[in-house]
C-alpha cells in the first residue's frame, strides 16, 4: 500500500509542480504589490455588480490572475444562467 | 579601450554570487581578456579567499576612493593569470562609504585599462546593491531553483528594470541544479524558474562538490580542465564574449553508476 501511495503521490502532486505554481502567484502578487485578500474582495464586488443584471453560475465561476511575461492579467469568467428583470 | 562592466548580483545571499563572479572572472581572462574583478561587498570582503589572494592585499576599493593610494597600487594580480587583477573591498568599512557617483567615476577608470570589469554586487537591495549596479552597463543575476532565491531574483529585475537606461542587458545563470532531483519532480526545473522570471538565461551551472574543494584551495574550478562547475562558468564566460555555445547536457551528469563509468571512458561533455 505504501507503495502505491508512493508511485500515486509522485503522479499526481510532484513537488515540483506545487512550487512552480506557488512560486508563479507568489511572483504575480509580489510585482503587484498585491494584498493576499485583495482579490477575494474584488471578486465579491464584481460578482455583486454583475449579480444585479444577470444569475450567475457560480459552481463554474471562474477568476484569477494569469502571468504573461513579466505582466499579469486579470481573467473573470462568469457564467451566465439568465437575465435578472 | 573601453571596457564592459558587468555586475555580478542575486538579491539573497548565499547563492553563489561571490563564486560566479571569481569563476567568470578567471574563465574571461583564460580566453585572453584582460580582466579586473572588483569586490563591491565593503565589510565582508570574501572574493580576495575564493581567488586565493588574500595575503597580498594591501590597499583596498574604499583606499583608492579617498585616496591613500592610486588605482594601479591596489589592483592585485592573479596568482595564475597576468591578464587578470582583484581590486578588494575595504573590510572594516561599511556600504555608505562609497557612493554611487564615486563607483561610476571608478568603473569608468577601470574600463579604460580592462577589457571586463565584474563587479560582485553584495547581497540586499539597498545601498550596498544601489552602489554596485551604478557603474555598470550589463548584469548577470544569478538564482538557485529555491523559492526564497527565485523570488529575490524577481525583485532584482524589476529594480534592473528600472535603471533600464543604464543597464542595458541583464541575463539570468541558473545555479547549483541538481538534474536527478529535477528528474525525480522534487525540485523545479531550468525551464520552469526561466518562464517564472521570464527572462533571457545565460547559463547553468551544476551543484558541484568540487566548488567547495576549490574555495579552500583558492583556485577557482573555471581555471581547472576537469569540474563539471568549471566547465559551465567557462561556457557562460564564452557566451558573454557573444560566442553561441549550447547548454550542458543536465541529464549526462546524473550520478547513476552507469554514467559515472560511461564518463570515465568519455571526456567531459559540454
Amino acid at each position: 500500500m505504501q507503495v502505491l501511495n508512493w508511485f500515486l503521490r509522485r503522479k499526481d502532486e510532484s513537488v515540483r509542480t506545487k512550487a512552480r505554481d506557488r512560486m508563479r502567484l507568489m511572483l504575480i502578487h509580489d510585482r503587484l504589490e498585491l494584498p493576499a485578500d485583495r482579490l477575494a474582495s474584488l471578486e465579491e464586488e464584481l460578482i455583486a455588480v454583475v449579480g444585479r443584471y444577470f444569475e450567475i453560475d457560480r459552481e463554474t465561476t471562474r477568476f484569477d490572475l494569469q502571468q504573461y511575461e513579466r505582466r499579469a492579467a486579470l481573467i473573470a469568467n462568469f457564467p451566465l444562467l439568465r437575465s435578472k428583470v | 579601450m573601453s571596457g564592459r562592466v558587468i555586475v555580478i548580483t542575486s538579491g539573497k545571499g548565499g547563492v553563489g554570487k561571490t563564486t560566479a563572479s571569481a569563476n567568470i572572472g578567471v574563465a574571461l581572462a583564460a580566453t585572453g581578456s584582460s580582466v579586473a574583478l572588483l569586490d563591491m561587498d565593503i565589510g565582508l570582503r570574501n572574493l580576495d579567499i575564493l581567488m586565493g589572494l588574500e595575503n597580498r592585499v594591501v590597499y583596498n576599493l574604499v583606499d583608492v576612493i579617498e585616496e591613500r593610494c592610486k588605482l594601479r597600487q591596489a589592483l592585485v594580480k592573479d596568482k595564475r593569470l597576468p591578464n587578470l587583477c582583484l581590486l578588494p573591498a575595504a573590510q572594516t568599512r561599511d556600504k555608505t562609504a562609497v557612493n554611487a557617483d564615486q563607483m561610476k567615476a571608478l568603473c569608468g577608470e577601470l574600463k579604460e585599462l580592462f577589457d571586463y570589469v565584474v563587479v560582485d554586487s553584495p547581497a540586499g537591495i539597498e545601498t550596498g546593491f544601489q552602489n554596485a549596479v551604478a557603474g555598470a552597463e550589463e548584469a548577470v543575476v544569478i538564482t538557485t531553483p529555491e523559492m526564497s532565491a527565485v523570488r529575490d531574483a524577481d525583485r532584482i529585475i524589476g529594480l534592473l528594470e528600472a535603471r533600464k537606461d543604464e543597464i542595458q542587458q541583464y541575463r539570468l545563470v541558473l545555479n547549483r541544479i541538481r538534474p536527478s532531483m529535477v528528474k525525480s519532480n522534487d525540485m523545479m526545473s531550468v525551464e520552469d524558474v526561466l518562464e517564472i522570471l521570464s527572462v533571457k538565461l545565460l547559463g547553468v551551472v551544476p551543484e558541484d562538490e568540487q566548488i567547495i574543494v576549490s574555495t579552500n584551495k583558492g583556485e577557482p574550478v573555471a581555471g581547472t580542465d576537469n569540474t563539471r562547475s568549471g566547465l559551465a562558468f567557462r561556457n557562460i564566460a564564452r557566451r558573454l564574449k557573444g560566442e553561441d555555445v549550447p547548454l550542458m547536457d543536465l541529464d549526462a551528469l546524473n550520478n547513476t553508476w552507469l554514467t559515472k563509468v560511461v564518463n570515465f571512458f568519455a571526456p567531459v561533455r559540454a
